[in-house]
Protein backbone atom coordinates (compact mmCIF):
# COMPACT_ATOMS: atom_id res chain seq x y z
CA UNK A 1 0.00 0.00 0.00
CA UNK A 2 3.05 2.42 0.47
CA UNK A 3 3.77 1.86 -3.21
CA UNK A 4 1.87 4.72 -4.35
CA UNK A 5 3.39 6.98 -2.36
CA UNK A 6 7.08 5.71 -2.92
CA UNK A 7 9.65 7.93 -3.83
CA UNK A 8 10.17 7.27 -7.26
CA UNK A 9 13.44 8.57 -8.19
CA UNK A 10 14.40 8.59 -11.74
CA UNK A 11 18.10 8.77 -11.41
CA UNK A 12 19.35 4.41 -11.20
CA UNK A 13 21.24 2.13 -13.10
CA UNK A 14 19.91 0.86 -16.68
CA UNK A 15 20.96 -2.53 -15.62
CA UNK A 16 17.41 -2.98 -15.74
CA UNK A 17 17.04 -2.04 -19.70
CA UNK A 18 18.33 -6.26 -20.21
CA UNK A 19 14.74 -6.79 -19.68
CA UNK A 20 13.68 -4.24 -22.41
CA UNK A 21 16.54 -6.16 -25.08
CA UNK A 22 15.44 -9.42 -24.03
CA UNK A 23 11.62 -8.57 -25.80
CA UNK A 24 13.81 -7.16 -28.59
CA UNK A 25 15.58 -10.59 -28.83
CA UNK A 26 12.76 -12.48 -28.87
CA UNK A 27 10.69 -10.77 -31.52
CA UNK A 28 14.07 -10.61 -33.62
CA UNK A 29 14.83 -14.39 -33.62
CA UNK A 30 11.70 -15.83 -33.99
CA UNK A 31 10.90 -17.19 -37.32
CA UNK A 32 8.23 -17.12 -39.85
CA UNK A 33 7.72 -20.95 -39.10
CA UNK A 34 6.74 -20.49 -35.51
CA UNK A 35 3.83 -18.30 -37.12
CA UNK A 36 2.34 -20.62 -38.98
CA UNK A 37 1.69 -23.08 -36.79
CA UNK A 38 0.69 -21.40 -34.06
CA UNK A 39 -1.64 -19.48 -35.90
CA UNK A 40 -4.17 -22.43 -34.91
CA UNK A 41 -4.28 -21.45 -31.43
CA UNK A 42 -4.60 -17.79 -31.74
CA UNK A 43 -8.08 -18.39 -33.34
CA UNK A 44 -8.98 -20.26 -30.54
CA UNK A 45 -8.50 -17.91 -28.19
CA UNK A 46 -10.28 -15.23 -30.43
CA UNK A 47 -13.71 -15.40 -30.09
CA UNK A 48 -13.63 -14.18 -26.00
CA UNK A 49 -15.10 -10.98 -27.32
CA UNK A 50 -16.71 -8.67 -24.45
CA UNK A 51 -20.68 -9.09 -24.34
CA UNK A 52 -21.52 -10.53 -21.25
CA UNK A 53 -23.59 -8.31 -18.51
CA UNK A 54 -22.14 -4.46 -18.09
CA UNK A 55 -22.68 -2.21 -20.69
CA UNK A 56 -20.01 -1.12 -22.53
CA UNK A 57 -18.84 2.26 -21.76
CA UNK A 58 -17.71 2.93 -25.08
CA UNK A 59 -18.22 0.67 -28.39
CA UNK A 60 -16.66 0.67 -31.90
CA UNK A 61 -18.01 -0.84 -34.64
CA UNK A 62 -16.93 -0.85 -38.39
CA UNK A 63 -15.13 1.85 -37.53
CA UNK A 64 -12.26 2.44 -40.63
CA UNK A 65 -9.90 5.61 -41.76
CA UNK A 66 -8.61 6.13 -44.88
CA UNK A 67 -6.21 8.74 -45.65
CA UNK A 68 -5.59 9.12 -49.04
CA UNK A 69 -4.83 5.92 -50.90
CA UNK A 70 -3.26 4.90 -47.00
CA UNK A 71 -6.32 2.69 -45.32
CA UNK A 72 -4.79 2.98 -41.67
CA UNK A 73 -8.17 1.50 -39.96
CA UNK A 74 -10.55 -1.23 -41.43
CA UNK A 75 -13.80 -2.87 -39.75
CA UNK A 76 -12.31 -1.85 -36.35
CA UNK A 77 -14.68 -3.37 -33.56
CA UNK A 78 -13.62 -2.46 -29.63
CA UNK A 79 -15.87 -2.25 -26.71
CA UNK A 80 -14.10 -1.14 -23.59
CA UNK A 81 -16.16 -1.93 -20.13
CA UNK A 82 -16.53 0.73 -17.19
CA UNK A 83 -13.27 0.45 -15.03
CA UNK A 84 -11.34 -1.32 -17.49
CA UNK A 85 -7.70 -1.17 -18.30
CA UNK A 86 -7.31 -2.61 -21.88
CA UNK A 87 -4.16 -2.47 -23.61
CA UNK A 88 -3.28 -2.02 -27.32
CA UNK A 89 -0.35 -3.88 -28.65
CA UNK A 90 0.65 -4.13 -32.21
CA UNK A 91 3.10 -3.75 -35.08
CA UNK A 92 4.29 0.29 -35.80
CA UNK A 93 2.20 2.28 -38.22
CA UNK A 94 -0.64 -0.31 -37.44
CA UNK A 95 -3.59 2.71 -36.97
CA UNK A 96 -3.00 2.82 -32.99
CA UNK A 97 -2.56 6.48 -33.09
CA UNK A 98 -5.45 6.82 -35.62
CA UNK A 99 -7.46 4.69 -33.14
CA UNK A 100 -6.67 7.22 -30.15
CA UNK A 101 -7.54 10.69 -32.13
CA UNK A 102 -10.44 9.11 -33.23
CA UNK A 103 -11.09 7.98 -29.95
CA UNK A 104 -10.15 11.44 -28.26
CA UNK A 105 -12.37 13.61 -31.16
CA UNK A 106 -9.85 14.66 -33.26
CA UNK A 107 -10.60 12.88 -36.21
CA UNK A 108 -13.41 11.45 -37.86
CA UNK A 109 -13.41 7.82 -39.16
CA UNK A 110 -15.10 6.86 -42.76
CA UNK A 111 -19.04 6.86 -43.08
CA UNK A 112 -20.76 3.88 -42.07
CA UNK A 113 -18.96 3.14 -38.50
CA UNK A 114 -20.97 2.84 -35.30
CA UNK A 115 -19.64 4.84 -32.29
CA UNK A 116 -21.39 4.58 -29.01
CA UNK A 117 -20.39 6.46 -26.02
CA UNK A 118 -22.53 4.93 -22.90
CA UNK A 119 -24.70 2.98 -25.77
CA UNK A 120 -25.35 6.69 -27.34
CA UNK A 121 -24.50 7.04 -30.79
CA UNK A 122 -21.86 9.58 -31.51
CA UNK A 123 -19.53 10.98 -34.16
CA UNK A 124 -16.02 11.58 -33.14
CA UNK A 125 -16.41 15.05 -32.51
CA UNK A 126 -18.88 14.75 -29.69
CA UNK A 127 -16.26 13.02 -28.01
CA UNK A 128 -13.96 16.26 -27.96
CA UNK A 129 -13.79 17.51 -24.36
CA UNK A 130 -15.23 13.94 -23.23
CA UNK A 131 -11.98 11.96 -22.97
CA UNK A 132 -9.07 12.48 -21.79
CA UNK A 133 -5.99 12.27 -24.11
CA UNK A 134 -2.63 11.65 -23.46
CA UNK A 135 -0.23 11.88 -26.14
CA UNK A 136 2.99 10.07 -26.75
CA UNK A 137 4.96 13.39 -25.52
CA UNK A 138 4.13 14.87 -22.47
CA UNK A 139 3.82 18.42 -24.36
CA UNK A 140 4.09 20.25 -21.40
CA UNK A 141 3.98 24.24 -21.57
CA UNK A 142 7.18 25.47 -20.99
CA UNK A 143 6.03 28.71 -19.83
CA UNK A 144 4.09 27.26 -17.45
CA UNK A 145 5.25 25.50 -13.74
CA UNK A 146 4.37 21.83 -12.72
CA UNK A 147 1.09 22.97 -11.36
CA UNK A 148 -0.37 25.11 -14.05
CA UNK A 149 0.77 22.53 -16.68
CA UNK A 150 -1.31 19.87 -14.76
CA UNK A 151 -4.77 22.32 -14.13
CA UNK A 152 -4.83 23.04 -17.89
CA UNK A 153 -7.54 21.45 -18.89
CA UNK A 154 -9.06 22.07 -15.37
CA UNK A 155 -8.75 26.06 -17.01
CA UNK A 156 -10.29 25.21 -20.17
CA UNK A 157 -12.88 23.75 -18.43
CA UNK A 158 -13.50 27.20 -16.91
CA UNK A 159 -12.88 26.41 -13.31
CA UNK A 160 -10.98 28.97 -11.38
CA UNK A 161 -7.44 28.91 -11.24
CA UNK A 162 -7.10 29.01 -7.51
CA UNK A 163 -9.68 25.95 -7.07
CA UNK A 164 -7.54 24.18 -9.97
CA UNK A 165 -4.52 24.87 -8.16
CA UNK A 166 -5.60 23.25 -4.68
CA UNK A 167 -6.85 20.62 -6.49
CA UNK A 168 -3.91 19.69 -7.85
CA UNK A 169 -1.74 20.28 -4.94
CA UNK A 170 -3.58 17.88 -3.57
CA UNK A 171 -2.91 15.17 -5.92
CA UNK A 172 0.98 16.19 -6.04
CA UNK A 173 2.13 13.44 -3.55
CA UNK A 174 0.28 10.90 -5.04
CA UNK A 175 2.58 11.58 -8.23
CA UNK A 176 5.62 11.66 -7.00
CA UNK A 177 5.70 15.55 -7.68
CA UNK A 178 5.23 16.79 -3.34
CA UNK A 179 7.82 19.94 -3.67
CA UNK A 180 8.10 20.13 -7.11
CA UNK A 181 5.08 22.70 -7.75
CA UNK A 182 6.64 25.49 -8.56
CA UNK A 183 9.75 23.89 -11.15
CA UNK A 184 9.47 24.47 -14.38
CA UNK A 185 9.62 21.96 -16.96
CA UNK A 186 13.27 22.35 -18.18
CA UNK A 187 13.93 21.67 -14.45
CA UNK A 188 12.52 18.09 -14.43
CA UNK A 189 13.67 14.89 -15.29
CA UNK A 190 11.75 12.77 -18.24
CA UNK A 191 10.27 10.75 -15.51
CA UNK A 192 8.75 13.36 -13.33
CA UNK A 193 7.62 15.79 -17.00
CA UNK A 194 5.84 12.20 -17.88
CA UNK A 195 4.02 11.89 -14.36
CA UNK A 196 2.80 16.36 -14.64
CA UNK A 197 1.47 15.58 -18.18
CA UNK A 198 -0.54 12.20 -16.14
CA UNK A 199 -1.39 14.27 -13.76
CA UNK A 200 -2.77 16.91 -16.46
CA UNK A 201 -4.69 13.66 -17.31
CA UNK A 202 -6.08 12.31 -14.38
CA UNK A 203 -7.26 15.87 -13.24
CA UNK A 204 -9.47 16.18 -16.56
CA UNK A 205 -12.04 13.73 -14.90
CA UNK A 206 -13.32 11.83 -17.67
CA UNK A 207 -14.80 8.28 -18.26
CA UNK A 208 -12.22 7.35 -20.34
CA UNK A 209 -8.72 7.87 -20.11
CA UNK A 210 -6.53 7.20 -23.21
CA UNK A 211 -2.75 6.79 -22.96
CA UNK A 212 -0.81 6.50 -26.19
CA UNK A 213 2.32 4.78 -25.13
CA UNK A 214 3.01 7.52 -22.16
CA UNK A 215 6.27 5.38 -20.88
CA UNK A 216 8.22 4.90 -24.25
CA UNK A 217 10.39 7.57 -23.79
CA UNK A 218 11.56 6.50 -20.86
CA UNK A 219 14.65 4.25 -19.66
CA UNK A 220 13.67 0.31 -18.39
CA UNK A 221 13.81 1.45 -14.68
CA UNK A 222 12.04 4.10 -14.83
CA UNK A 223 9.43 2.78 -16.73
CA UNK A 224 8.66 0.01 -14.41
CA UNK A 225 8.88 1.92 -11.33
CA UNK A 226 5.61 4.46 -13.24
CA UNK A 227 3.96 0.87 -14.22
CA UNK A 228 3.59 0.01 -10.61
CA UNK A 229 2.50 3.56 -9.79
CA UNK A 230 -0.28 3.80 -12.80
CA UNK A 231 -1.78 0.34 -11.08
CA UNK A 232 -1.48 1.62 -7.76
CA UNK A 233 -3.62 5.10 -9.22
CA UNK A 234 -5.64 3.46 -11.25
CA UNK A 235 -7.06 0.96 -8.88
CA UNK A 236 -7.49 3.99 -6.25
CA UNK A 237 -9.43 5.95 -8.54
CA UNK A 238 -11.12 3.09 -10.71
CA UNK A 239 -11.08 4.46 -14.27
CA UNK A 240 -11.26 3.50 -17.39
CA UNK A 241 -7.87 3.55 -19.79
CA UNK A 242 -7.12 2.64 -22.99
CA UNK A 243 -3.37 2.10 -23.24
CA UNK A 244 -1.57 2.03 -26.27
CA UNK A 245 1.92 0.42 -25.95
CA UNK A 246 4.56 -1.78 -28.17
CA UNK A 247 6.10 -3.17 -25.09
CA UNK A 248 4.24 -6.74 -24.67
CA UNK A 249 5.49 -6.88 -20.46
CA UNK A 250 3.80 -3.43 -19.79
CA UNK A 251 0.51 -4.43 -21.73
CA UNK A 252 0.50 -7.65 -19.63
CA UNK A 253 1.23 -6.44 -16.64
CA UNK A 254 -1.54 -3.60 -16.98
CA UNK A 255 -3.94 -5.16 -18.07
CA UNK A 256 -7.43 -6.87 -17.86
CA UNK A 257 -7.43 -7.47 -21.45
CA UNK A 258 -4.63 -7.03 -24.27
CA UNK A 259 -5.80 -6.16 -28.34
CA UNK A 260 -3.70 -7.09 -30.80
CA UNK A 261 -3.68 -4.95 -33.80
CA UNK A 262 -3.16 -6.33 -37.09
CA UNK A 263 -0.95 -4.57 -39.47
CA UNK A 264 -1.81 -1.80 -41.60
CA UNK A 265 -4.83 -1.71 -42.20
CA UNK A 266 -5.37 -1.99 -38.33
CA UNK A 267 -7.88 -4.21 -37.00
CA UNK A 268 -7.91 -6.38 -33.61
CA UNK A 269 -6.34 -9.71 -34.65
CA UNK A 270 -6.49 -11.27 -30.85
CA UNK A 271 -8.21 -10.14 -28.00
CA UNK A 272 -6.48 -11.71 -24.81
CA UNK A 273 -7.93 -11.35 -21.04
CA UNK A 274 -5.15 -11.37 -18.81
CA UNK A 275 -6.63 -13.23 -15.60
CA UNK A 276 -3.50 -12.62 -13.54
CA UNK A 277 -4.71 -11.56 -9.96
CA UNK A 278 -4.69 -8.09 -8.82
CA UNK A 279 -3.09 -6.01 -7.34
CA UNK A 280 -0.12 -7.13 -9.38
CA UNK A 281 3.30 -7.54 -7.95
CA UNK A 282 6.56 -6.68 -10.00
CA UNK A 283 7.72 -10.26 -10.07
CA UNK A 284 4.76 -11.69 -11.21
CA UNK A 285 6.25 -11.20 -14.87
CA UNK A 286 8.27 -14.10 -14.03
CA UNK A 287 5.23 -16.73 -13.32
CA UNK A 288 4.44 -19.15 -15.53
CA UNK A 289 0.89 -17.61 -16.51
CA UNK A 290 2.98 -14.19 -17.48
CA UNK A 291 5.36 -16.09 -20.02
CA UNK A 292 2.36 -18.02 -21.29
CA UNK A 293 0.17 -15.15 -22.11
CA UNK A 294 3.43 -13.20 -23.35
CA UNK A 295 4.31 -16.28 -25.61
CA UNK A 296 0.70 -15.77 -27.19
CA UNK A 297 0.77 -12.67 -27.53
CA UNK A 298 4.40 -12.47 -28.97
CA UNK A 299 3.73 -14.91 -31.72
CA UNK A 300 0.75 -12.61 -32.79
CA UNK A 301 2.69 -9.92 -33.28
CA UNK A 302 5.28 -10.71 -35.04
CA UNK A 303 3.40 -12.62 -37.40
CA UNK A 304 1.96 -9.04 -38.00
CA UNK A 305 5.46 -7.45 -37.65
CA UNK A 306 6.77 -9.92 -40.65
CA UNK A 307 3.59 -8.53 -42.73
CA UNK A 308 3.94 -4.94 -42.29
CA UNK A 309 7.87 -5.42 -43.21
CA UNK A 310 7.10 -6.90 -46.09
CA UNK A 311 4.97 -5.12 -47.46
CA UNK A 312 6.73 -1.46 -46.61
CA UNK A 313 10.28 -3.29 -46.32
CA UNK A 314 10.90 -4.04 -49.92
CA UNK B 1 -0.45 15.68 2.18
CA UNK B 2 -0.85 18.90 3.57
CA UNK B 3 -1.33 21.57 0.68
CA UNK B 4 1.45 24.05 0.37
CA UNK B 5 -0.64 27.15 -1.41
CA UNK B 6 2.36 28.66 -3.20
CA UNK B 7 1.31 31.21 -5.83
CA UNK B 8 2.66 30.59 -9.03
CA UNK B 9 2.37 34.47 -9.85
CA UNK B 10 5.23 35.15 -7.12
CA UNK B 11 7.38 32.31 -8.44
CA UNK B 12 11.39 33.51 -8.15
CA UNK B 13 12.86 33.68 -11.67
CA UNK B 14 16.22 33.36 -12.43
CA UNK B 15 17.20 36.60 -12.93
CA UNK B 16 21.06 36.71 -12.98
CA UNK B 17 22.97 39.14 -14.74
CA UNK B 18 20.36 41.16 -15.05
CA UNK B 19 21.62 44.65 -13.92
CA UNK B 20 25.03 43.19 -15.51
CA UNK B 21 23.73 43.51 -19.16
CA UNK B 22 21.83 46.53 -18.67
CA UNK B 23 25.11 47.89 -17.65
CA UNK B 24 27.77 46.53 -20.35
CA UNK B 25 26.35 48.92 -23.31
CA UNK B 26 27.14 51.39 -21.26
CA UNK B 27 30.60 50.69 -20.15
CA UNK B 28 30.91 49.85 -23.87
CA UNK B 29 29.81 53.01 -24.92
CA UNK B 30 32.61 54.84 -22.29
CA UNK B 31 35.76 53.37 -23.50
CA UNK B 32 34.57 53.41 -27.08
CA UNK B 33 34.48 57.22 -26.56
CA UNK B 34 37.91 56.86 -24.59
CA UNK B 35 39.43 55.48 -27.30
CA UNK B 36 37.90 58.22 -30.16
CA UNK B 37 38.93 60.72 -27.85
CA UNK B 38 42.76 59.52 -28.16
CA UNK B 39 42.62 58.84 -31.56
CA UNK B 40 41.35 62.14 -32.46
CA UNK B 41 44.37 63.84 -31.00
CA UNK B 42 46.71 61.69 -31.55
CA UNK B 43 45.78 61.63 -35.12
CA UNK B 44 45.16 65.43 -34.99
CA UNK B 45 41.80 65.23 -36.99
CA UNK B 46 40.43 68.61 -37.56
CA UNK B 47 36.87 69.13 -35.25
CA UNK B 48 35.45 69.89 -38.96
CA UNK B 49 35.36 65.89 -39.50
CA UNK B 50 35.48 64.30 -36.21
CA UNK B 51 35.63 66.68 -32.96
CA UNK B 52 36.48 65.04 -29.89
CA UNK B 53 34.24 63.28 -27.46
CA UNK B 54 35.14 65.48 -24.64
CA UNK B 55 34.24 68.35 -27.01
CA UNK B 56 30.59 66.82 -27.28
CA UNK B 57 29.66 66.32 -24.07
CA UNK B 58 31.13 69.84 -23.20
CA UNK B 59 28.67 70.92 -25.86
CA UNK B 60 25.80 68.88 -24.14
CA UNK B 61 26.40 70.36 -20.69
CA UNK B 62 26.42 74.11 -21.97
CA UNK B 63 22.71 73.38 -22.78
CA UNK B 64 21.34 70.15 -21.16
CA UNK B 65 17.77 72.22 -21.25
CA UNK B 66 17.48 71.74 -25.15
CA UNK B 67 18.77 68.25 -25.51
CA UNK B 68 16.84 66.78 -22.97
CA UNK B 69 13.85 68.54 -23.96
CA UNK B 70 14.37 67.10 -27.56
CA UNK B 71 15.25 63.42 -26.14
CA UNK B 72 11.94 63.45 -24.04
CA UNK B 73 9.98 64.56 -27.10
CA UNK B 74 11.73 62.21 -29.54
CA UNK B 75 11.29 59.84 -27.01
CA UNK B 76 7.39 60.06 -26.69
CA UNK B 77 7.31 59.91 -30.51
CA UNK B 78 9.22 56.32 -30.03
CA UNK B 79 7.26 55.15 -27.91
CA UNK B 80 4.17 55.92 -29.09
CA UNK B 81 4.82 54.81 -32.54
CA UNK B 82 6.66 51.14 -31.25
CA UNK B 83 3.87 50.79 -28.63
CA UNK B 84 0.86 51.14 -31.61
CA UNK B 85 3.17 49.57 -34.07
CA UNK B 86 3.97 46.52 -31.59
CA UNK B 87 0.33 46.14 -30.77
CA UNK B 88 -1.02 46.71 -34.63
CA UNK B 89 1.68 44.23 -35.72
CA UNK B 90 0.57 41.61 -33.62
CA UNK B 91 -3.16 42.30 -33.90
CA UNK B 92 -2.64 41.73 -37.49
CA UNK B 93 -0.45 38.08 -36.86
CA UNK B 94 -3.69 36.61 -34.70
CA UNK B 95 -6.09 38.24 -37.56
CA UNK B 96 -3.67 36.33 -40.39
CA UNK B 97 -3.26 33.28 -38.63
CA UNK B 98 -6.99 32.80 -37.86
CA UNK B 99 -8.03 33.80 -41.04
CA UNK B 100 -5.59 32.67 -43.70
CA UNK B 101 -7.78 33.77 -47.04
CA UNK B 102 -7.13 37.17 -45.63
CA UNK B 103 -3.49 36.79 -44.87
CA UNK B 104 -3.65 35.36 -48.51
CA UNK B 105 -5.11 38.64 -49.37
CA UNK B 106 -3.43 41.51 -47.59
CA UNK B 107 0.07 40.06 -46.61
CA UNK B 108 1.58 40.58 -49.96
CA UNK B 109 0.33 44.49 -49.78
CA UNK B 110 1.65 44.54 -46.10
CA UNK B 111 5.59 43.83 -47.73
CA UNK B 112 4.71 46.43 -50.70
CA UNK B 113 3.98 49.63 -48.20
CA UNK B 114 7.03 48.57 -46.70
CA UNK B 115 9.09 49.25 -50.19
CA UNK B 116 7.78 52.58 -49.92
CA UNK B 117 10.37 54.68 -48.66
CA UNK B 118 9.48 55.76 -45.52
CA UNK B 119 10.79 59.49 -46.48
CA UNK B 120 8.13 59.67 -49.65
CA UNK B 121 5.51 58.59 -47.07
CA UNK B 122 6.64 61.00 -44.20
CA UNK B 123 5.77 64.07 -46.22
CA UNK B 124 2.14 62.92 -46.94
CA UNK B 125 1.83 62.16 -43.10
CA UNK B 126 2.83 65.47 -42.57
CA UNK B 127 0.24 67.01 -44.80
CA UNK B 128 -2.20 65.11 -42.93
CA UNK B 129 -1.56 65.17 -39.63
CA UNK B 130 0.51 68.51 -39.51
CA UNK B 131 3.46 69.34 -37.45
CA UNK B 132 2.67 67.23 -34.48
CA UNK B 133 3.69 64.70 -32.40
CA UNK B 134 1.12 62.48 -33.86
CA UNK B 135 2.24 63.07 -37.16
CA UNK B 136 5.90 61.58 -35.95
CA UNK B 137 3.78 58.93 -33.82
CA UNK B 138 2.40 57.16 -37.07
CA UNK B 139 5.66 57.30 -39.12
CA UNK B 140 7.03 55.46 -36.25
CA UNK B 141 4.10 53.03 -36.29
CA UNK B 142 4.79 53.12 -39.68
CA UNK B 143 8.46 51.86 -39.89
CA UNK B 144 7.99 49.53 -37.13
CA UNK B 145 4.40 46.94 -37.00
CA UNK B 146 5.51 44.78 -40.29
CA UNK B 147 8.83 42.55 -38.37
CA UNK B 148 6.44 42.24 -35.38
CA UNK B 149 3.62 40.89 -37.76
CA UNK B 150 6.15 38.73 -39.74
CA UNK B 151 8.27 37.37 -36.39
CA UNK B 152 4.49 36.80 -34.17
CA UNK B 153 3.67 34.68 -37.65
CA UNK B 154 6.67 32.86 -37.35
CA UNK B 155 6.00 31.68 -33.69
CA UNK B 156 3.08 30.67 -34.33
CA UNK B 157 4.02 28.16 -37.05
CA UNK B 158 6.61 27.15 -34.35
CA UNK B 159 3.33 25.89 -32.32
CA UNK B 160 3.76 21.69 -31.82
CA UNK B 161 -0.24 20.56 -33.94
CA UNK B 162 0.30 17.51 -31.15
CA UNK B 163 -0.14 20.16 -28.38
CA UNK B 164 -3.32 21.96 -30.36
CA UNK B 165 -4.83 18.64 -30.85
CA UNK B 166 -4.42 18.02 -27.27
CA UNK B 167 -6.03 21.10 -26.16
CA UNK B 168 -8.08 20.59 -28.81
CA UNK B 169 -8.93 17.47 -26.80
CA UNK B 170 -9.87 19.14 -23.62
CA UNK B 171 -12.48 20.94 -25.25
CA UNK B 172 -10.35 24.15 -25.87
CA UNK B 173 -12.21 26.96 -28.46
CA UNK B 174 -9.88 28.88 -30.34
CA UNK B 175 -9.79 32.36 -28.30
CA UNK B 176 -8.66 29.79 -25.45
CA UNK B 177 -5.63 27.95 -27.92
CA UNK B 178 -4.68 31.21 -28.94
CA UNK B 179 -4.17 32.38 -25.00
CA UNK B 180 -2.94 29.86 -23.77
CA UNK B 181 -0.64 28.37 -26.15
CA UNK B 182 0.28 30.50 -29.43
CA UNK B 183 0.75 33.64 -28.10
CA UNK B 184 3.22 32.65 -25.33
CA UNK B 185 4.85 30.09 -27.67
CA UNK B 186 4.96 32.97 -29.98
CA UNK B 187 7.07 35.72 -27.51
CA UNK B 188 10.33 34.43 -27.89
CA UNK B 189 10.03 35.49 -31.65
CA UNK B 190 7.98 38.32 -31.12
CA UNK B 191 10.70 39.77 -28.45
CA UNK B 192 13.32 39.51 -31.48
CA UNK B 193 10.92 41.93 -33.57
CA UNK B 194 10.41 43.92 -30.97
CA UNK B 195 14.07 44.99 -30.42
CA UNK B 196 14.34 45.39 -34.26
CA UNK B 197 10.72 47.62 -34.05
CA UNK B 198 12.21 49.73 -31.33
CA UNK B 199 15.09 50.78 -32.86
CA UNK B 200 13.49 51.75 -36.26
CA UNK B 201 10.55 53.27 -34.30
CA UNK B 202 13.25 55.88 -33.30
CA UNK B 203 14.70 56.27 -37.13
CA UNK B 204 10.74 57.11 -37.68
CA UNK B 205 10.26 59.91 -35.73
CA UNK B 206 13.71 61.71 -35.80
CA UNK B 207 12.91 61.02 -39.60
CA UNK B 208 9.55 62.29 -38.92
CA UNK B 209 11.07 65.80 -37.17
CA UNK B 210 12.85 66.57 -40.59
CA UNK B 211 9.50 67.39 -42.37
CA UNK B 212 9.24 70.33 -39.69
CA UNK B 213 9.00 70.85 -35.86
CA UNK B 214 10.43 73.14 -33.43
CA UNK B 215 11.30 70.30 -30.77
CA UNK B 216 13.06 66.87 -31.08
CA UNK B 217 15.98 65.49 -31.73
CA UNK B 218 15.85 65.22 -35.35
CA UNK B 219 15.09 69.46 -34.97
CA UNK B 220 18.44 69.66 -33.28
CA UNK B 221 20.33 67.54 -36.01
CA UNK B 222 18.80 69.94 -38.56
CA UNK B 223 19.80 72.87 -36.67
CA UNK B 224 23.13 71.97 -36.44
CA UNK B 225 23.66 70.97 -39.73
CA UNK B 226 21.98 74.49 -41.44
CA UNK B 227 24.40 76.60 -38.95
CA UNK B 228 27.64 74.02 -39.73
CA UNK B 229 27.89 72.95 -36.07
CA UNK B 230 29.66 70.04 -36.38
CA UNK B 231 30.03 69.62 -32.38
CA UNK B 232 26.27 70.26 -32.16
CA UNK B 233 25.36 67.22 -34.87
CA UNK B 234 27.76 65.27 -33.04
CA UNK B 235 26.24 65.88 -29.76
CA UNK B 236 22.34 64.99 -31.06
CA UNK B 237 24.14 62.09 -32.55
CA UNK B 238 25.34 60.96 -29.33
CA UNK B 239 21.57 61.69 -27.61
CA UNK B 240 20.21 59.93 -30.29
CA UNK B 241 22.68 57.04 -29.87
CA UNK B 242 21.63 56.76 -26.11
CA UNK B 243 17.99 57.10 -26.28
CA UNK B 244 18.12 54.50 -29.33
CA UNK B 245 20.35 52.09 -26.47
CA UNK B 246 18.38 52.86 -23.53
CA UNK B 247 15.09 51.57 -25.23
CA UNK B 248 17.05 48.50 -26.73
CA UNK B 249 17.64 47.92 -23.03
CA UNK B 250 14.23 48.57 -22.29
CA UNK B 251 12.83 45.71 -24.36
CA UNK B 252 15.65 43.51 -23.39
CA UNK B 253 15.03 43.48 -19.68
CA UNK B 254 11.02 42.75 -20.68
CA UNK B 255 12.02 39.86 -22.67
CA UNK B 256 14.97 38.17 -19.80
CA UNK B 257 11.66 39.27 -17.27
CA UNK B 258 9.14 37.49 -19.37
CA UNK B 259 10.59 34.86 -21.44
CA UNK B 260 11.84 33.14 -18.89
CA UNK B 261 12.49 29.46 -20.33
CA UNK B 262 14.28 30.95 -23.31
CA UNK B 263 13.68 29.32 -26.65
CA UNK B 264 12.65 25.83 -25.74
CA UNK B 265 10.29 24.12 -27.82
Amino acid sequence: MTQGTMALSDEGSRGAAADATGLIDRLGFSSGKVTMSTNVKLEAVEPAVTGEGEKPLIELRNVSKTFGAVKALSDLEVSIRPGELVTVVGPSGCGKSTLFNILAGLEEPDPGNVLRLKGVSSTASDLLGKVSFMPQRDLLLPWRNVIDNAILALEIEGMPRSEARRQAMEMLPEFGLAGFEAQYPNQLSGGMRQRVALMRTFLFKRDLMLLDEPFGALDALTRTMMQRWLLDVWQKHKRTVLFITHDVDEAIFLGDRVLVMTARPGRIKLEQVVDLPRPRKADIVTSPEFIALKKTLLEAIEEESMKSFQVSGH
Amino acid sequence: MTGVSTSAATLPVASTGRVHAAVKPVLWLALGLLAIEVLVMALEIRPYYLPRPSAIAANIMATPGAYLAGLWRTFLETALGFVAGSLFGVLMAVIFHRWVTLRELFFPLFVVSQTIPVIAFGAVVVLWFGNTLFAKAVISFYISFLPVTVNTLLGFSSVDPRQVQLMRSFGANDVQILRRLYLPAALPQLFVALKLASSLALVGAIVGEWFGDTTGLGVLLLQAMYNENVVGIWATIVVSACLGMGLYSLVSLAERKIVFWGGEQ
